[in-house]
Order: structure tokens, then sequence, then C-alpha cells
């Protein structure tokens, strides 16, 4: 597991607290299709199970996000990574760090779990082949020593998948 | 994102907001699209997303690289945002929501167009002017068209209106101060209740201001002088 106990990793905020309280309440009364929270007491790391969806190249595969949210959430995107097995997808390292822009540099402040769930399982069903990013080797071997994929400098270069 | 754009367009049918007990959904229309509660000092984007003000400002000032609106990624300009101010309390207490160690200015205030022109105080001064009008035997040509007009009463005006209404553009319109044109609609807005949009009213309303001041100099002056 890499990168899964970021070290300097604060409380929420309060303002962070509330919203998080928000979305858990917003995700019970209507999760989005194919992804199940799985239920813990800690509201700043969240387990998502996700579905691929029929029809597409994932389709009856299971696969799990791990979402870790900052001391300023939202004012600061949450990291969002696959926990081991992570799919095999162009944009999807093999220590689970998705390259989306929304991770990071197109963060917003009004996006939720849940719309980021939904970018990452569109993100998924798009794809046409299944294999790592060209770069993975070198990419997974600089983030050894549990390097969160916030700290990297993304560059999005694809749009199609 | 589009969970948020999907909350907006997604509402059903509205319904009395009082006869649901979910209250959490109800307010949805009026929660800030950044911390989700109902909005604290609220500002309105010209793209129409609601937010606290504190909210937008700390966005915008310390996180975003962007001037962009959160929902929507329209163009935020800060002199542009158009505050909300509901009944109820007035002043909100800067403490109620802190962020640490930034400080947050006063929310941009609302910018207020001129009062809307009052009828009847217009109709008042006009049988004022009519009335001094009527002392000024030798004054300026322009003086002269006044009396002149004043004395045609309802003929003329509808003339002028006209001339008014050709009139391209009301900015250039105030502030040439035509005292001529000002005088025109004055009698224009007399005769027909203020067709013209206010805009253009208000406009009329300070020039007939100036224009009282200068005849009443005029009298004065003819009065004194005779």
């Amino acid at each position: 597991m890499t990168s899964s106990s970021a070290p300097s990793r604060k409380a929420l905020s309060k303002i962070a607290c509330n919203r998080l309280q928000k979305e858990m309440v917003e995700w019970q009364v209507n999760p989005p299709a194919g992804f199940k929270h799985k239920v813990t007491d800690n509201l700043q790391r969240w387990v998502i199970e996700v579905s691929g969806a029929p029809g597409t190249l994932y389709a009856n595969e299971i696969y799990q996000l791990q979402v870790d949210f900052p001391e300023h959430y939202p004012m600061e995107a949450p990291q969002v990574i696959f926990l081991p097995p992570a799919p095999l997808h162009p944009h999807i390292y093999s220590n689970g760090h998705i390259c989306l822009d929304i991770l990071y540099d197109s963060w917003s402040p009004a996006m939720t779990v849940s719309s980021v769930c939904i970018s990452i399982l569109s993100m998924l069903s798009s794809s046409t082949v299944k294999q790592r990013p060209a770069d993975n080797d070198r990419y997974v071997k600089n983030c050894r020593n549990g390097r969160s994929p916030k700290e990297t400098r993304w560059w999005f270069h694809d749009d199609k998948v | 994102m589009e969970g948020g754009l999907g909350e907006s367009t997604s509402v059903p049918p509205p319904q009395s907001p009082s006869c649901s007990g979910n209250g959490a959904n109800d307010a949805g229309d009026f929660e800030c699209n950044i911390c989700f509660e109902l909005a604290q000092d609220p500002i309105v984007t010209l793209c129409g997303h609601l937010f606290c003000w504190p909210c937008l400002y700390r966005w915008l000032h310390h996180h975003s690289h962007s001037q962009e609106c959160p929902v929507c990624k329209a163009l935020v300009e800060e002199e542009k945002l158009v505050p909300l101010y509901g009944r109820g309390k007035t002043q909100s207490d800067p403490r109620s929501k802190s962020y640490p160690g930034i400080d947050i200015p006063h929310r941009p205030s609302g910018q207020r167009p001129e009062t809307a022109p009052l009828p009847d105080a217009n109709q008042f001064a006009n049988y004022g002017f009519g009335f001094m009008g009527g002392f000024v035997p030798m004054a300026t040509a322009r003086i002269g068209n006044f009396t002149l007009a004043t004395a045609f009463g309802g003929l003329i005006p509808s003339l002028f209106n006209i001339q008014f209404h050709g009139f391209p553009d009301a900015t250039v319109y105030g502030t040439t101060s035509g005292f001529p044109y000002g005088f025109h609609s004055f009698h224009g807005g007399h005769a027909h209740g203020f067709p013209q949009p206010s805009s253009r009213g208000q406009q009329a309303d300070n020039v007939l201001k100036n224009l009282l001041l200068v005849i009443g100099v005029f009298v004065i002056l003819a009065l004194l002088c005779w």
C-alpha cells in the first residue's frame, strides 16, 4: 500500500467536517450508480467500491478507491487513489495513482466525492485498451517512499480517455 | 461539478416550501456551492451561482489559480458580484464564519441605481415653472422658447417629445445638459405620463433640478434689473 498513511495529515477543519457530513448524507440518500461506500467511522478517509460499467472493458470487475480529505477540503482537492490491484488503464499507474486533471489542477470546491467518482468511472469506461501508462515504471519508482499523487507535477495531454 | 449542475437542473417542480419536512433539500436552492451550508453573506456571480462571500473570497484569493466560477468556470469579476440582502439579520457576526489566518474583506456592496422619479413632485414643479415663466418678459432666446412653449401648452410638447425620443444617446443628452432638451422632455413627460424608460426619466429629473435652479437665478436677476 503506497501512500496509504500520508505523513503529516492534519485533522479536518470544522468547515471540512460539516461539508463531508453533508456529502455523506447525500451519498446515503442518493449514491452514484456503480459505487458503494464502505462504512467506517473515519470521515477523513473513505473507501469506495467501484464496479466496472457493463459493456466496457471493466465490466464485472470491482476495484477500490481510497479518498483522503485534506484539512481544508473542499478548498483543496481530496487525494484519490486506487487500492491494489489498480485497474489496467492508460492513465492509472500500478501504484494506484490516477492521472486525472480534476484531482489536481482542475479541482473546484463545487465538486463532490460523488462527482469525482463519476468522472473516474467515465474515464475507465472510455478506455479502449487495458494497459499501463507508458512511463509507469519510472513514475512508480519515483513515488516509492510513499509520495502522494498530489505532489506529482502532472501533465494532462490526453482528453480522449 | 456534474453533481452541482445536476442539482440545479433536476429540481422537481416547485412545491410550497413549507409543506415538506425535508429541510435539507428545500434549502438546497440557497446553499453555498462551496460549503453546502445555507449561504452566509450570500453573493451571486453573474453566471447565477450562489456562494458565501467568505467561501468564494477564500477560493479565489488563496486556492484557485484562476478567476473562475467553481461551478461553471465562467470568469468571475469581483466588482460584478451581486450581494443578496434578505430580510432577517442585517449584520452577520464576522466571526461566525472564520477561516483561520485569512482576513476576509467586506462583502462587495450592491450597485444601486437611482430612485425612480416621483410623478407627483414633477407635476407640482411644472406648475411652478409656468407661473414663473410668465414673469420673464425679456430673457434669452432659450427662455423665450420656454415661455412660448408654456404659452402654447399642450400643442408644442408633443412635437418636442418626438424630438427627444429621436435623440440617440441618453448619456450624451444628460451631459450636454441640453437646456432645451431637458425642458422638452419635461413637458413631453408631463403631457404623456412619463412614457420614457425610467433611466431617461431619471436623467430628465436631474436636468430638471438644474433647470429649476437656473431659472430661479434668472428670475431673481430679472426682478433686480427691472
